[in-house]
Parts: structure tokens; C-alpha cells; sequence
């Protein structure tokens, strides 16, 4: 049995070392969707402000919409920024359209746009928001630049429903094709994950309890806490592993288990807030090994990210 | 508590509220913390059989609301409903065969959460209207400026054990100590709404799940380790929050019985006494003693 991880018409070679072993029971063959999805226009209430977790006022730039200069591999502190996703946010004007929309795409799923001055150009699924149903497309700058809120796009998404890696580490949020850009090596019995830093599950506040296809977590990380754990040099893309958690359905504290997810948006100076992470592989901490590499880490690139859907379009 | 305050200058706003229905979906199942489906009752509307004092997990249910809970149909009318009342605050009910009688408030969830006599509770139900007295939000302690108060009324404050102590601390009584590690659902939401989920104490699942959280009562009051609740609820090693459990057994994972907060401040503000008579259940002493025949 093998794992179904090469979406039909993908030109690189999308199976990592190992991953075609006797892995699992689900060799079920993926379905693919058109969704339909607006960029978000970035929106706040009628007060300016939003009150920082030492009772400071701010008024929060880059939470949604289209947020230039924001890329994969940026630190997650480096934006004077409130959750700033690197491209654009894009939702659905029905909820319960939007919320299936959060949960059907997937990491590396193709992005086209469809309507205004960037019609016709692509881009990348690199993560989701939570609550609202939103989803995160990266883009090349350029392409960036010419997208206006209520653009209209198509996303092709692919990835829910993947069977497991290896027997007993479920995958989440993420087009199984996508593992093999990232440090992710299948043996016969663990995956092994390479991550910029281990943090423990107490750190994770808002997306605790709620479904992770739809609802990111998000790290109470500062700037200055952050070093306690080696994680000062988080960047966008980076994988990490969250200790004790267990994120297949909700997101719960489960002792011995780990969650390892892709860091999808910047720090925030919001109380229970920071930056986001999408949860992609869950199991036990005996079959899901990460070792944290806290200054050589690779994890997602635009570029490799942007790669990954030329051939899909 | 004995402890300085500014309670004589607070002011009390009257409150329109209504006991708000159960409300499900159409696909009824949610999923418990091993992916299993489970349609439990216990939020919304009202729940009979959970007190303050009584335990807060043991029962075949999910986000247990103990009494009845609250809204207002109109959504900003509603937000001025949940943030300004406050633990302890007195509830009459308006409408029904139960109008004229007496509860108070054990919390938030989302709902105001309203602890009432079990022969009061049976003859309310959703759809009837009560009054809600709401009083607290503005309170400070005079000696304990690093110490933030929400959601406590000046009733709840002064039948809490503890005081200033002569160091200057305040000694707060706890029935327990929660790890950092069991703050579930509510991390990042403003600390005047709803409440904290507490992990780890589920009816169902294995060992790896539990954080030694099972003998939690409604109503005890409770040390939550490394947060600052001042301007919402995030982690913040060395600081520490109080608060009241409000709800009782969750079956949702991550989900839990939850404290509503009710103080604020580094940890050395506070000196924590372990006790296990910490409960709000001290407030149903001071209801009507018609309510009690």
C-alpha cells in the first residue's frame, strides 16, 4: 500500500524519502475542489484601539486584508505588526462557505485569481486565521501589489482527508505533496521533523480548544520570552513542535504527545496572542521525533511554496 | 476579605436579561478528545442539579451551566449585559411563575451563569425575563495597586476568607491550584467575557489527559498559575490570577470546567492559603431565607 502524495499533473517529484513505505491504512485517493474565495479587506471595530497585554492602547496595522512586504521567512517580530500574514487573507462572504473554505484548503494548495488588475496570476496557500474562516495566500510581490480587496480567486484545494504519513501520526491542513519541501523524513515507523524550536503546550492561548482545520494557535511568545526557549530567531515558515498537545480535532493538552505546525503569521501585542501556527503532523512523541535547530532551521520558502503550484495551474 | 476598597463609591446599573435557550445544529454530534461524537446537554438555558459546593465534574454533560443562563436579544445590549455583571451580583427573575425570586451570579460563559435555589430553578425556563443588579467592574483594593479586580462584586469580596496581611500581601484562599498547562478555550479573549476552559479534567480518555483537576467544585475559588487576566487572558510567567469556578464538565476537548476571573497581579502581590472551603457557596447564605423554605 502506498501513500497517495503526488497530485495529478504535478511535475516535481512530490514523495519524500520514505514516504511511499507500507505506511498506512488510508490509501485513499485525494479529491480536489474549486473554492471559491474574496480577499479580505483588513477591517477593525469603531474604537481605533486594541489594548496591549501590559494595558497599553494600539491600533493594530497588518491583522488581515492585503499586507505587502510581509514574506516567508521574515521574522516573526520583525513587522511593527499585529498578526501579519505574508500576502493576502482570503474569506468568503457566507460563513458557513467561508468555514469550508478554512477547512478544505490546504498548505500548498494553487491560488488563481480570477478578477481585477491581477487576474490570471497565482499564488499559494501558506496557512489559515482562525474564527473567521480565513485563509493566508502568499503571492510574489508583484502580484501583491495589484490585488484590491473583494479580487475574486479560486483555490484548489487538496489535502483534507490525507491518510496518515506513518501508522498513528495523523497530517492536518496541508497537501501531503507539500511534506517533501519541508524537513519531514518517513522511516518505517517515525517520522522524523526537522523545526526551529520545542515549545511547550502551556504557550499556546487563542486556538486552544477550537478545530484546527479551521483555527490556527497561536504562541504567547514576546520577543523578550522567546529566548527561554531558543525561539527568538522564529521566522515565518518555520515549523515548530509544540510539546504535550494534541491538535487532530481540537486542540487539547494530551501528555506525551506532540503537534509539529507551520508558522503562518507574525507576533501580536494582544494578551493570549502571537504567532500563529498551523497544525500539519500529530501523534505520539515516540513516532513523531522533531529535533529543534534553533539557527539553521529551514522550513517553508516562497519560492519552493511558489514552485510547488507552477505546474498545477 | 478583610481589605480596603473603593466598593462605597461604586455604582449599580439595572440590567434587562433572558434565560436564553439551549441551541444546537443541525448535525447535533460534536467530537470529545479521542474523536468521538457525543450530544450532551448542560449549556444554555436552565440546568438543574448543580449548586455552588457541588462537584463540578461527574455529570454526562458538556459545558455544564449551572442555574440559568443569560442573555439580551440586542448584541451591544448584550456585551454591556456580560461585562458589567459581576460575581455575587443579585438576580431576580421577572416574568414566569417564579418572578419575584431570588439568585446571583456565579460567572460568565457567555452567558451570565445564575445560581438559584434547586425549587426556584424548576419553574424557570427559557423565555423568562430576569433583572440583573450589576455592580463591581471599577472595584480597587487601596493597599494592592498591583492587584487588577473584574467581575467581583463588593458582596463577593467581602464574604471572601483572606485579607491584607501585615507583609502587605494579599492572602487569597483557594480550593485548588491550576497549572498553566490546563488553560484551555478563552486564552486570548477579553477577561471580562466568557471564561477560561480548564484541561485535564474530563469524564472520558486515558491518564495522559488528566492535570489532577477532578475534585473541582462549582463555586470554589481558584489560583490559575503564570497569567495575567488584567486586559484579557494570556500566559505571563510569575503573574497570577483568581478566579471562581463558573461551569462544570466539558466533554469538548480542550474544553473544561472554567474559572471567571475575578483578580490579577504578580504572584508576589498574593499569598495563596490552600482551603478546601473556598467556595462561593458562602453567597447562598446571604439570600432571602424565603428562597430556602
Amino acid at each position: 500500500m502506498t501513500i497517495d502524495v503526488t497530485p495529478p499533473g504535478l511535475g516535481i517529484d512530490a514523495t519524500p524519502a520514505g514516504l511511499t513505505s507500507e505506511a498506512t491504512s488510508a490509501a485513499l485517493r485525494l479529491v480536489a475542489v474549486n473554492l471559491a474565495a474574496t480577499v479580505e479587506q483588513a477591517s477593525v471595530g469603531s474604537d481605533p484601539y486594541r489594548i496591549d497585554a501590559d494595558g497599553a492602547p494600539y491600533v493594530p496595522v497588518g491583522d488581515g486584508g492585503i499586507v505587502l512586504g510581509v514574506r516567508l521567512g521574515d521574522g516573526v517580530w520583525q513587522h511593527p505588526a499585529d498578526h501579519a500574514a505574508p500576502g493576502a487573507c482570503l474569506v468568503h462572504p457566507d460563513p458557513a462557505a467561508g468555514y469550508a473554505l478554512a477547512a478544505q484548503a490546504c498548505v500548498g494548495n494553487l491560488v488563481t485569481v480570477r478578477t481585477g488588475a491581477a487576474a490570471g496570476r497565482t499564488g499559494v496557500v501558506v496557512g489559515k486565521r482562525g474564527e473567521g474562516g480565513r485563509v493566508i495566500a502568499t503571492f510574489p510581490q508583484d502580484t501583491l501589489r495589484l490585488l484590491r480587496p473583494g479580487d475574486q480567486l479560486a483555490v484548489r484545494g487538496r489535502g483534507t482527508g490525507a491518510g496518515d504519513p506513518v501508522p498513528g501520526v495523523a497530517i492536518r491542513n496541508i497537501d501531503p505533496a507539500l511534506l517533501a519541501l519541508l524537513p519531514v523524513t518517513a522511516g518505517s515507523e517515525a517520522l522524523d521533523v526537522g523545526v526551529r524550536a520545542q515549545l511547550p503546550s502551556k504557550l499556546v492561548g487563542n486556538g486552544i480548544g477550537r478545530p484546527t482545520p479551521m483555527w490556527d494557535l497561536d504562541l504567547q511568545l514576546t520577543p523578550g520570552t522567546a529566548r527561554r526557549y531558543d525561539a527568538a530567531g522564529l521566522r515565518l515558515g518555520d515549523l515548530v513542535a509544540i510539546t504535550d498537545l494534541d491538535a487532530r480535532f481540537n486542540a487539547g493538552y494530551r501528555r506525551g504527545w506532540v503537534t509539529i505546525g507551520l508558522v503562518v503569521h507574525g507576533g501580536s501585542p494582544q494578551p493570549g496572542h502571537g504567532p500563529g501556527v498551523v497544525a500539519l503532523l500529530i501523534g505520539p512523541a515516540g513516532l513523531l521525533r522533531a529535533s529543534a535547530d534553533p539557527a539553521g532551521h529551514q522550513g517553508l520558502s516562497e519560492e519552493a511554496a511558489l514552485d510547488a503550484v507552477r505546474d498545477l495551474q | 476579605m478583610q481589605v480596603t476598597s473603593n466598593a462605597g463609591q461604586l455604582v449599580t446599573q439595572v440590567l434587562a436579561g433572558e434565560v436564553w435557550p439551549p441551541l444546537g445544529d443541525r448535525h447535533g454530534f460534536r467530537v470529545d478528545p479521542d474523536g468521538h461524537a457525543f450530544l450532551l446537554p448542560g449549556m444554555g438555558g436552565v440546568t438543574l442539579g448543580a449548586h455552588c459546593g457541588d462537584p463540578a465534574t461527574g455529570y454526562a454533560a458538556d459545558h455544564l451551566e449551572p442555574g440559568l443562563s443569560v442573555r439580551h436579544r440586542d448584541p451591544a445590549a448584550n456585551y454591556a449585559l456580560q461585562y458589567l455583571t459581576c460575581v455575587g451580583n443579585t438576580v431576580v427573575v421577572t416574568t414566569g411563575p417564579a418572578a419575584g425570586s431570588e439568585g446571583f451570579v456565579i460567572g460568565q460563559h457567555a452567558y451570565v451563569l445564575v445560581d438559584m435555589p434547586e425549587e426556584t430553578l424548576r419553574s424557570v425556563t427559557a423565555g423568562d425575563q430576569v433583572t440583573v443588579f450589576a455592580v463591581g467592574q471599577g472595584l480597587a483594593l487601596l493597599e494592592h495597586p498591583a492587584i487588577k479586580v473584574k467581575n467581583c462584586s463588593p458582596r463577593t469580596l467581602a464574604a471572601l476568607a483572606g485579607g491584607t496581611a501585615p507583609d502587605g500581601r494579599l492572602r487569597v484562599h483557594v480550593a485548588a491550584r491550576v497549572p498553566a498547562e490546563a488553560i484551555g478555550a478563552g486564552a486570548g479573549m477579553a477577561s471580562e467575557y466568557a471564561n477560561t476552559d480548564l484541561m485535564g479534567a474530563y469524564e472520558v480518555g486515558g491518564e495522559e489527559l488528566s492535570l489532577g483537576l477532578h475534585s473541582l467544585r462549582i463555586g470554589d475559588v481558584v489560583a490559575l498559575a503564570d497569567t495575567d487576566h488584567r486586559y484579557g487572558r494570556g500566559y505571563r510567567e510569575g503573574w497570577l490570577s483568581i478566579g471562581v469556578i463558573s461551569t462544570g464538565s466539558g466533554r469538548l476537548f480542550g474544553h473544561g470546567p472554567g474559572p471567571s476571573t475575578i483578580m490579577s497581579g504578580p504572584a508576589d502581590a498574593f499569598t495563596i492559603i490552600d482551603d478546601p472551603g473556598a467556595n462561593l457557596a458562602v453567597l447562598a447564605a446571604v439570600l432571602p431565607q424565603k428562597e430556602h423554605a
